[in-house]
């Protein structure tokens, strides 16, 4: 790196005038601490996490931090509803395209299980870490599941099979959340894909029984 | 005196502690009473000694000579309430129910008991998890092996319809989300989903389906049929 004056001057120069728009600076800025956020807490636990580690994975200053966010806290649930938005993306493309419910939702379930397949530690960030954060995981969850149980409905259209139980959609989302959860906190997250069969069985039974459901497993 | 380390925490769900003195035994109680609501309130990682023993009224001392760290006490916690669920549990039903019926009334006395202490059901499904997964193997050998033996026959073995571990996360889910939206006061409202969870696995979708429907029909009428 050279010291010379033409370097020092562009250094001091305001934000704004070394060629890249401002919002643009913030923006990958953001991006760099939410991508930081993930990292650091997936492997550290939330609870050890600082904003001082988060800054370093970033190689963001302090002072853009607090301009961005409030707190720690703040900034991982930015990453969190950042990466929960690019699910119900990917997994809507699929679930609520042309075709039988059952073809649909088993492709839905594959999506959804490379998703966490992909990347081990955004899958603990986002399944794990969340329930550590203390009171502000309540409302987040509850939001999330709701979202999840009501998307599940719009992919429901005439040609789905009515459940026999009143809340059998919420078994299915809770089915889905608790087979990945278990796979991602046992550092299994890698070989998600391979429950696709049994997953998509153990989801249709309460719509179609247990004959049909095998048979649309195995499909 | 008894200590607990962390490593202990499934043995001490399948071994109940020693009987000490009934003094040293509230002392017990009320550490672990305190450590309950306090990881209910600020989380486990946000609790502290001087919490715990604020709340239990003891001195330091005493809560170290009942346990080594806040790790070990709060281990013993979850053990210790697991331990009260399954005895509740295998209390509910009489020798000649039938394994679906039993179940449904296991799972109505269980889901009341936690109706009962919503600060015990979040961390029971929130907070314990987060700090050891682990904890849900323990669960898993306090209700999967229980419900099991319900229909083995002579020979011992069950045949399983569905994965029991799945539908044992899945109870948890729902138990979690209704903690989550504020009604873990309501949590027997859930009791037909979590009956046809528990009865699935070895009873079958159509028993787990009847089950479901006696358990949503005790719900409405606030007695299960056939009880007391």
């Amino acid at each position: 790196m050279s010291d010379s004056p033409e370097d020092l001057r562009r250094w001091r120069l305001p934000r704004g005038r070394h060629g890249l728009p401002r919002e643009l600076v913030e923006r990958s800025q953001r991006e760099r601490l939410l991508a930081a956020v993930v990292k650091v807490t997936a492997s550290k636990g939330y609870e050890s996490t600082t904003v001082g580690d988060i800054l370093g994975e970033a190689g963001v200053g302090r002072e853009s931090f607090y301009e961005l966010f409030d707190d720690k806290l703040a900034c991982m649930l930015a990453a969190h509803k950042l990466l929960v938005d690019d699910l119900v993306e990917r997994v809507r493309e699929v679930y609520l395209d042309e075709g039988a419910w059952t073809a649909r939702m088993r492709r839905a379930l594959a999506v959804t299980l490379d998703w966490f397949s992909a990347d081990p530690e955004t899958a603990r960030f986002t399944l794990v870490e969340l329930t550590t954060v203390g009171p502000a995981f309540r409302p987040i969850f509850q939001a999330e599941f709701a979202r999840a149980v009501a998307l599940f409905e719009e992919g429901m259209d005439d040609g789905a099979p009515k459940p026999e139980l009143a809340k059998a959609n919420s078994l299915a989302v809770g089915a889905i959340l608790a087979r990945i959860y278990e796979e991602v906190v046992l550092g299994r997250a890698a070989k998600l894909p391979r429950l696709l069969p049994d997953l998509t069985y153990e989801l249709l039974v309460p719509y179609v029984g247990e004959e049909r459901a095998r048979a649309a497993a195995q499909a | 005196m008894q200590k607990h380390r962390s490593s202990e925490i499934a043995a001490s769900v399948l071994q109940p502690t020693t009987p000490l003195d009934i003094g040293a035994r509230n002392q017990r109680r009320r550490i672990i009473d305190a450590i309950v609501d306090s990881c209910a309130e600020k989380t486990y990682a946000a609790t502290t000694i001087t919490d715990i023993v604020g709340r239990a009224r003891i001195s330091r001392t005493t809560f170290y000579k009942h346990f080594e760290d806040k790790r070990a006490c709060f281990d013993a916690a979850i053990g210790y309430c697991i331990e009260q669920l399954q005895e509740a549990a295998a209390a509910a039903h009489a020798v000649e129910d039938t394994p679906d019926d039993a179940v449904r009334k296991g799972a109505a006395v269980v889901i009341q008991a936690l109706a009962e202490r919503p600060g015990l059901a979040q961390l029971l499904t929130g907070d314990a998890i987060a700090v050891d997964p682990r904890v849900i193997e323990c669960y898993r050998k306090a209700t999967i092996p229980a419900i099991e033996g319900l229909w083995s026959g002579s020979d011992g073995s069950a045949k399983a319809h569905s994965d029991p571990r799945l539908a044992f996360g899945q109870a948890q889910v729902l138990i979690l989300n209704q903690i989550a939206i504020g009604k873990a006061d309501r949590l027997p409202e859930l009791l037909p989903e979590i009956v046809y969870l528990a009865v699935n696995p070895f009873g079958g979708h159509e028993a787990a389906l009847r089950q479901s429907q006696l358990a949503s029909e005790s719900a409405i009428s606030g007695v299960a049929p056939g009880e007391r």
